[in-house]
């Protein structure tokens, strides 16, 4: 019997069938270890590298940012910053500032607003003399009280506010929390 | 010697497949029109022979890359040149590959069998395109930083995917960009985007040359052709010449040393949202679509920033088909040039918009002056501490100082300094009302003899926004200054001597120690004829609780003590208007300030920070 070396699907006169099937079996090893070869460093990578999505923000509990009397009289808002440990990969940094909060008297009590801009996540600014908020990265205007100043504005909704407590008579608790850019409605990050 | 070659060529073949490249045919002889590829790839080589030198010197993480950048450019003889011809070639290569395409447009360059080269033409721009926007981020200053973090945001933008996509671009949970999200760019930078532009360019080669070959075949002689080398190549080669005479050109527009020459590199990136960089803008080829963004309302982000721009590039690939009947042509030629139009138009008058607006030409001058600042302070402490150079910037009273009186004290009080130096944008702070006194020079002799100046005691740049302004200081000093004699101003002159001695104010060390005796005069005045001490302490006389201390006064053991507490029977007391108290409590997660921010804001005050003219 004439045995054919040819790698490929051979068809010899002789024992056709058994040629086929070993010829078949050598293709379908090659095509299944090198497949399994190839995809376990890649599956590995993939992986890994979405690690990421298993992270959650910080944020949503009551925070002390500010005593009463440093927020001015007039209604004009203070820019405060979040102070909380801060982790970036493999470090991790103590009481750093992870965020900021404009905080305002405003009828009787104190409201917070956060200063990321719900349009792509710039901060915003207090405008002094024109006594509104104003967003540097696409001129997003607010009010004081956080509304957009025009139904057009780059942003698609009001600045966000934040839960206010008072607490032992003069100190101001916010719940600090990132809300979704981009949205119409105010969702919290998860 | 030409044995060796023989052998060398039998082995590996690589002289006769150089024979077949210089062979290769150019349908319709050499020309200039046909250069623009090969600028392409020689600009290829100029970024990656660049980049990994670059790559011997970058660290990637967020306390080490601007620093490893700063080294580059200030510390490595001829590093910013490197680092210069690698920055702006990026910006040529990209400004070619548009050309390329426009080009193949304009002038069919697409027609069959070109289409797929013309399809890995757009490849190469768009990966060309991803390869700048991840590399801005590498530098780790405050623009890259800014910019980075606002683009990445649009990525939730996308429905369902969104969310996730974003925290995979940072490696976190977010909002802050760290070291994950540097590490992740630089892959992409050098491996995806770096290593699938070689690909897409060996690729388009072979593609060109097999198209070139059908051309050949299909014209039957009908058109003159010419093989590549030299008469096309040496066209190539000068084109690649005056492209690099143009990355040069812009390399050292600002000069040849640095730390201004070559590429621009802001103050270190700093994730702390108070002090995010406003004037962060997109570079050249995406203020386009930045101002574009604007004609949209906030919900409908998504539209101007991927279903414009991602239908204008299936339009572009569509061409070559549209290409094929002259109306389709047509379409493509005037949808190519109204493009670009509208581009360059929105370009421009974004420019333009920026310029006119002063908030934020003075964000862009602040920045700049960090730049510089922190550039000052790594040379004054001879290195970067372990802190990274941020931290060289928070710990400098000229940098900080002037925030922290941002954020907490310019709602009431100025500060203006007199003249015009470029630093006073940095320095200044004017609102139309203040309530409370103007502190620049605080302590100093011009600034205390304003105070006991009876036409200026009430203006606004002292008591005149407070509660105090009819009260008793203001009409003592008009009481009794009111209408001085020549020997009452030299009086009054040897006074605001002896007050502001007390300060050891840095600024006037020369002129209190050649004072002494008038010094001596002045204080005598103080506790006898002027009656100062009957409301102020003042060292052993007086007595505290009607009106602040003058011991010491302005230095930074009294401004601290004031900004800690004004309402204290030291200064104040029930007297004080309205000024709240920084650091009263015993607890300090309590207290608004901290000691090391109060210590800050008063050596700002005083003028007491390192400048590197004064080389003392």
């Amino acid at each position: 019997m004439k045995n054919s070396t040819s790698p490929c699907c051979c068809r010899s006169e002789t024992n056709g069938k058994e040629h086929n099937r070993r010829g078949f079996l050598g293709q379908a090893t090659a095509v299944a270890c090198g497949a399994v070869a190839l995809a376990t460093p890649t599956v590995a990578g993939v992986v890994t590298f979405l690690n990421p999505l298993r992270q959650k923000s910080q944020g949503g509990q009551f925070m002390r940012l500010a005593s009463l009397e440093t927020i001015p009289q007039d209604g004009a808002p203070l820019k405060v910053p979040v102070i909380a440990d801060r982790t970036d990969a493999w470090s991790r940094f103590p009481a750093e500032p992870i965020g900021a909060v404009f905080l305002r008297r405003s009828g009787g009590g104190v409201t917070a607003l956060q200063v990321i801009c719900p349009h792509a996540g710039c901060s915003i600014n207090y405008d002094a003399a024109g006594r509104k908020y104003f967003c540097p990265c696409h001129a997003a205007s607010f009010e004081l009280s956080g509304k957009r100043t025009d139904a057009t504005s780059p942003s698609p909704r009001n600045m966000d506010s934040l839960e206010v407590e008072m607490r032992d008579k003069n100190q101001v608790y916010v719940k600090f929390q990132m809300f979704c850019v981009g949205t119409t409605k105010k969702i919290a990050q998860a | 010697m030409k044995s060796l070659f023989s052998w060398f060529n039998d082995r590996t073949g690589l002289g006769d497949w150089c024979g077949r490249l210089a062979d290769s045919p150019t349908p319709g002889g050499a020309c200039w029109c046909r250069v623009l590829p090969c600028v392409v790839a020689f600009l290829f080589c100029v970024e990656a022979i660049t980049g990994f030198f670059l790559w011997a010197y970058y660290s990637p993480s967020a306390q080490t890359a601007w620093e490893s950048v700063y080294y580059i450019q200030n510390e490595v003889v001829g590093g910013w040149l490197l680092r210069a011809i690698h920055h702006y070639s990026a910006y040529v290569l990209l400004a070619v590959l548009i050309l390329a395409v426009v080009q193949s447009i304009l002038a069919r360059g697409y027609r069959a069998p070109r289409e797929l080269v013309f399809w890995v033409t757009v490849g190469l721009g768009l990966f060309a395109l991803a390869a700048v926007l991840t590399g801005d981020l590498l530098s780790w200053d405050q623009n890259g930083y800014a910019a980075t973090k606002t683009r990445t945001g649009f990525l939730t933008f996308l429905p369902w995917v969104g969310d996730s996509l974003l925290k995979i671009a940072i490696g976190g949970p977010g909002p802050a960009l760290g070291s994950l999200s540097l590490t992740r760019f630089f892959a992409m930078h050098v491996g995806l985007f770096g290593g699938g532009f070689m690909l897409l360019l060996i690729i388009r080669s072979a593609l060109a040359r097999r198209a070139n070959v059908k051309i050949v075949e299909g014209s039957s002689g009908s058109r003159t052709v010419v093989p590549h080398w030299p008469a096309q190549a040496w066209r190539g080669a000068v084109a690649c010449l005056l492209a690099l005479a143009v990355v040069l050109a812009l390399s050292c527009q600002d000069g040849v040393k640095p730390p201004h020459a070559g590429a621009p590199l802001l103050s270190p990136a700093d994730t702390n949202p108070l002090n995010a960089y406003d004037a962060a803008r997109p570079e050249w080829f995406l203020v386009g679509v930045y101002e574009f963004s604007h004609l949209f309302p906030g919900q409908w982000g998504i539209v101007p920033i991927f279903i414009v721009p991602g239908l204008l590039v299936l339009i572009v690939l569509a061409m070559p088909f549209l290409g094929k009947h002259w109306i389709g042509q047509g379409f493509n030629v005037l949808f190519t040039l109204f493009l670009l139009a509208g581009v360059a138009w929105l370009t421009h008058h974004s420019y333009a918009k920026d310029r006119n607006d002063p908030a934020h030409q003075k964000a862009i001058a602040v920045e700049l002056w960090r730049a510089d600042r922190v550039c000052e302070l790594i040379r004054h402490n001879q290195g970067i501490p372990p802190g990274g150079a941020l931290s060289l910037l928070q710990h400098d009273p000229k940098a900080e100082g002037p925030r922290l009186f941002a954020q907490q004290c310019a709602s009431c009080h100025n500060h203006v300094v007199p003249g015009d130096k470029r630093e006073d944008l940095v320095q200044n702070f004017s609102s139309e009302l203040p309530t409370a006194p103007n502190l620049a020079g605080f302590a100093s002799r011009r600034w205390i003899a304003g105070l006991l100046d009876p036409k200026r005691i009430s203006g606004p740049d002292y008591f005149g926004g407070t509660k105090l302004r009819g009260g008793d200081m203001p009409g003592f000093v008009k009481e009794t200054f009111g209408d001085a004699d020549a020997e009452q101003k030299k009086n009054i002159a040897k006074v605001v001597a002896a007050l502001s001695a007390e300060a050891h104010l840095p600024s006037q060390k020369t002129f209190d120690a050649g004072d002494a005796k008038t010094i001596e005069e002045g204080r005598k005045l103080i506790v006898g004829d002027f009656g100062c001490t009957n409301c102020h302490k003042f060292h052993k006389s007086g007595s505290s609780g009607s009106a602040p201390e003058l011991t010491s006064y302005g230095s930074v053991e009294w401004i601290t003590g004031i900004v800690r507490n004004p309402a204290s029977r030291r200064f104040y007391g029930k007297l004080n208007d309205r000024m709240p108290a920084y650091a009263a409590a015993s607890d300090p997660a309590q207290n608004a300030l901290t000691p090391e921010q109060i210590k800050l804001l008063a050596d700002w005050l005083r003028g007491e920070w390192y400048e590197e003219r004064n080389d003392e």
